[in-house]
């Protein structure tokens, strides 16, 4: 039974400030370098140089020199650790991850030895005095040349190099191809990118002094997936390991996975008796972290001579760079394009083929959005080439092609339940009449404006069958929380979730004080540890409020029956005749009559003989909450107004305006921040952010000089519009909204510099280079649909 | 080879003897307890490192501990004055300028100026008074709105 949002809410759907933001504007919160454990050891990677090389030897006799007392570990001292992601079909080449290299590197950067000293800033020079002997090998730079016949695998025993191919469809592609009046293909690409937080990652271990509780520090937002992975690796009892994940600096799917330092550094620290301790400096953050997209997608259209798209047929390429990620391996960029490609549309044939292409570059993980931000680029791109050359207005192109109604089964398979994609169009073309009507009056003039955007779905809080099907390492959906009232009234969640900038202690405090008749600043939210948590698999994939704040609602609905039925007796009513509010239990027909609510958590705990008869003593209560099957789907629109100098190519952002739907909100301030924060992020997808490799692999935007990210020059203010249509298939009619804001905007922006341009752009970043060589060839003085050199 | 040096850190003066190359971030985290004080990118870019030597905003990761002997330091930690928050620190709360938070102390030190200079700045004048700060989560909405917000803060409790 699905929880219904109460008639009058007192706090869902308030917007407070967050509970958690006095302690992070006075600089106290502790992060994971902020923690200091008594004599502990510093760790320093000595990483790899070379893209693809054969270590032929490792020489630490000028180490040991300098520093006698310095420790150093290779790929011959780890066994068989290693990180093992590979989905369990057939179609899929494995290859676990060496935590230390093994006798081969297959990116720069990846971790070659590990050198341990008592001071972080002498551990770097003692890592200095290690030399690497590698015999560079040929390097697999990008994915033609991976692909290449005859291009030699850059793992023992695999066919090519494919971490995956497989192919995916739904309904009849055929009698759409027949049936078609246009056949429209298109070509597009998405950079090479990262979610970039500002903290980088961050690992701590420490084994107690019986040997046998192993308490893991980490910069993460998977707790219990980590000391899962840790039991299983090391291997080492899971009820032994304690995983805390501090104040957190932002991850952005980033700090979703599990990462070779996060192993090496418990080996470490059970193999040394000591603490140890390893912090990414930003280089190693942008090198050899995760990176994100780099996709090609070819796609095909078959159009009714009304615009009508009847069928889709796509060709999905991703660079995944050198290893596959736990848990959501190689596949998972390249399978979420081909699952999401329908998007809102009614298409009734389709068939997509995808695959993950092995390169001599940093592995691909997940970064908001995952994979969506690249297929929204190519469907909304291509909606706008078909409105284009059938001369239909972009608007109208897309309603025609709109889901019909609610719930829709779509063409693979999935059901969509309630959205607001028709009224978000009506509404958006209202919004931006004034800078369609300015474009069209700017189109011979050197300074032109151009209106774009992007309409898509977002499928949040998937259930586990979403992940089954998958038959990739994370297997599971759902979420979880701990209620309890202690004897002053004051409560405690304890979520499996983990927060990063999310906001959680105070959305979910809002959704337990909801049903306890408690104020938000009475309930305090526990997050991050897998000592307090109940088990979870963390906080990402927009599932966030959905789950784990549907679980808190649950179990704090547990509880407040049990006060109820306490108050009941006490104040000789029915349970449902009373109502939990400003701190106490009262009649709701005579408030006059009353208790306050800490009396009755005190009774339960503590002064137990007056409980009703046979009732349990406590007050707490644990719930989880699947994702329903196919996820509930959040959708929005996203705009961008331009405006290009087409003498030079400059482009500024004039306006940005989302309307978006993501059923219930909990708290507007929280969900007004994640749209604006992650549309700026997509902001720096379209725009400036790229991750830059030579031909012979080396990395060449290795710091923030390099690497640009947005600043606040550069942006427009983010109009952001809600419309609320609750859910049908989650708790109170949450959906999750965490990803959605970097989702659209490459498309919009792109639809817009495509629009002011009267050519088209089908590739990122769109810089000024990029947009003045369109024009070139607009103004026929170079021809071909060149790529862009540096 | 340390050589000693005096810094009055937050009102609290220390002499204390450092490796001429320990950066000041360092020593103000490790020796006086400012982890406020964060590294975001350790080579000048992003400001998350941001306090102030001798009222002047200064990025921590760029200069020596050394450098600043004799100087008189505030950090994140020393501008709330006990409970009450400085203005600047209530308008982030207000106006949603943080998520993680971890920027959050080089913005509000790198803002401080600017805010307690006054004027009527415009959106792209606090926007370029900001350029130098990094802030992945926040899309820097909320940061310009706290800016703002403190300034008008300010100049009504001036005119009260």
């Amino acid at each position: 039974m699905l929880e219904r949002l109460p008639e009058q809410p007192r706090y869902i759907g308030a917007r407070i400030t967050r509970l958690e933001d006095p302690r992070l504007v006075r600089g106290q919160g502790r992060y994971i370098d902020d923690l200091v454990m008594p004599g502990m050891l510093h760790l320093r990677l000595l990483r790899s140089e070379f893209a693809h090389a054969r270590i032929a030897g490792i020489d630490a006799s000028m180490l040991q020199e300098r520093f006698p007392a310095a420790q150093i570990f290779t790929g011959a001292d780890i066994g068989e650790l290693a990180i093992r992601a590979a989905a369990d079909l057939p179609s899929v080449q494995k290859f676990a991850q060496p935590i230390l290299a093994q006798q081969r590197v297959r990116f720069v950067g990846e971790p070659v030895a590990a050198i341990l000293l008592d001071d972080a800033y002498a551990v770097e020079d003692a890592a200095e005095l290690v030399l690497v002997d590698y015999d560079p090998l040929p390097v697999v730079a990008d994915v033609e040349t991976a692909l290449a016949p005859g291009a030699v695998p850059l793992f023992e025993g695999w066919r090519n190099n494919l971490f995956i191919e497989q192919t995916r469809k739904g309904g009849d592609l055929d009698a759409a191809r027949a049936a078609a009046a246009h056949v429209i293909r298109r070509t597009y690409r998405n950079q090479r990118q990262a979610g970039v937080p500002m903290e980088g990652r961050g690992v701590i271990a420490m084994l107690d002094p019986t040997g046998r509780i192993l308490t893991v520090w980490s910069s993460t937002q998977i707790p219990h997936l980590l000391r899962t992975y840790l039991a299983e690796e090391l291997p080492w009892p899971e009820n032994q390991i304690h995983v805390i994940a501090p104040e957190v600096g932002g991850g952005f799917g980033v700090k979703g996975h599990i990462f070779a330092e996060e192993v090496l550094v418990a080996w470490l620290a059970i193999r040394t008796r000591r603490p140890v301790k390893w912090i990414e400096d930003r280089r190693e953050h942008l090198i050899a972290s995760i990176h994100a997209r780099d996709h090609v997608h070819t796609l095909e259209a078959y159009v009714a001579a009304d615009g009508k798209v009847l069928g889709l047929k796509a060709d999905i390429t991703v660079d995944v760079g050198a290893y596959s990620v736990w848990p959501f391996t190689a596949g998972s960029d390249p399978g979420m394009v081909a699952k999401v490609l329908p998007g809102p549309y009614d298409i009734q044939g389709y068939e997509a083929t995808f695959r993950g292409v092995a390169t001599n570059k940093c592995p691909i993980g997940t970064y908001r959005g995952v994979g969506r931000p690249s297929a929204v680029f190519s469907q909304e791109l291509l909606m706008d080439e078909i409105a284009a050359e059938l001369r239909i207005d972009p608007f109208t192109l897309r309603e025609r092609n709109l889901i019909p109604s609610f719930p829709y089964k779509n063409v693979l398979g999935f059901t969509y339940d309630e959205g607001s994609y028709a009224e978000s169009l009506v509404r958006m073309r209202e919004l931006l009449a004034p800078d369609i009507a300015a474009a069209r009056a700017s189109r011979d003039k050197p300074v032109r404006i151009g209106v774009g955007f992007a309409l898509f779905l977002e499928q949040t809080a998937h259930g586990t069958p979403d992940f089954i099907k998958r038959r990739s390492p994370i297997e599971t959906g759902y979420e979880s929380a701990k209620v309890e009232m202690h004897p002053d009234g004051r409560v405690t969640v304890d979520t499996g979730l983990q927060c990063h900038g999310q906001g959680h202690e105070t959305t979910l405090a809002q959704l337990a004080a909801e049903q306890l008749g408690v104020p938000p600043e009475d309930v305090v939210v526990r997050h991050g540890n897998t000592m307090t948590s109940p088990y979870s698999v963390g906080t990402w994939g927009s599932r966030g409020i959905t789950l784990g704040g549907g679980a808190a609602y649950r179990a704090a609905g547990m509880l407040r029956d049990k006060l109820l039925s306490i108050a009941a007796q006490h104040l000789q009513a029915t349970p449902d005749a009373i109502e939990l509010a400003d701190r106490h239990a009262r009649i709701k027909s005579d408030p006059q009559r009353h208790i306050p609510i800490a009396k009755l958590a005190r009774w339960a705990q503590r002064n137990v003989e007056n409980l009703p008869a046979g009732m349990e003593p406590g007050l707490h209560a644990v719930a989880f909450v699947d994702g329903p099957a196919d996820g509930a789907y959040t959708n929005a629109l996203h705009a961008a107004v331009v405006e290009i100098d087409t003498k030079t190519g400059a482009i500024k952002l004039k306006r940005f305006v989302v309307v978006e739907d993501c059923g219930t909100i909990v708290n507007p301030l929280v969900v007004d921040g994640q749209v604006r924060g992650g549309v700026v992020q997509g902001i720096g997808s379209a725009l400036w952010e790229h991750f830059i490799y030579s031909e012979d692999g080396q990395p060449l935007t290795t710091s923030f000089a390099d690497y640009l990210m947005p600043s606040a020059p550069g942006l427009p203010n983010i109009e952001v519009y809600h419309i609320e249509t609750p859910s049908s298939v989650t708790p109170l009619g949450m959906k999750g909204l965490g990803e959605g804001g970097a989702i659209g905007p490459a498309a919009a922006i792109a639809n817009a510099v495509s629009n002011a341009l009267g050519v088209p752009v089908r590739e990122t970043p769109i810089t000024p280079y990029r947009i003045w060589k369109l024009l070139q060839q607009k103004n026929g003085n170079e021809g071909g649909e060149g790529r862009e050199g540096r | 080879m340390a050589i000693e040096i005096t810094l009055t850190v937050n009102s609290v003066t220390r002499t204390l003897s450092v490796e001429p190359r320990r950066l000041l971030a360092d020593v103000l985290r490790h020796e006086f307890g400012c982890y406020g004080v964060h590294f975001g990118c350790s080579h000048g870019a992003c400001g998350c490192c941001t306090v102030h030597v001798d009222g002047q905003p200064r990025l921590s990761c760029l200069a020596f501990a050394a450098q600043c002997d004799g100087m008189t330091i505030v950090t994140i930690e020393g501008i709330a004055k006990g409970d009450e928050l400085h203005p600047l620190q209530k308008a982030f709360i207000e106006e949603h300028g943080l998520q993680c938070g971890y920027c959050t102390p080089g913005f509000i030190m790198a803002m401080l100026p600017f805010v307690e200079r006054g004027g009527e700045p415009t959106e792209a004048d606090i926007r370029e008074a900001m350029s130098g700060n990094i802030c992945r989560c926040t899309g820097y909405h909320g940061i310009v709105a706290a800016v703002r917000r403190a300034i008008a803060d300010r100049k009504s409790a001036a005119n009260a």
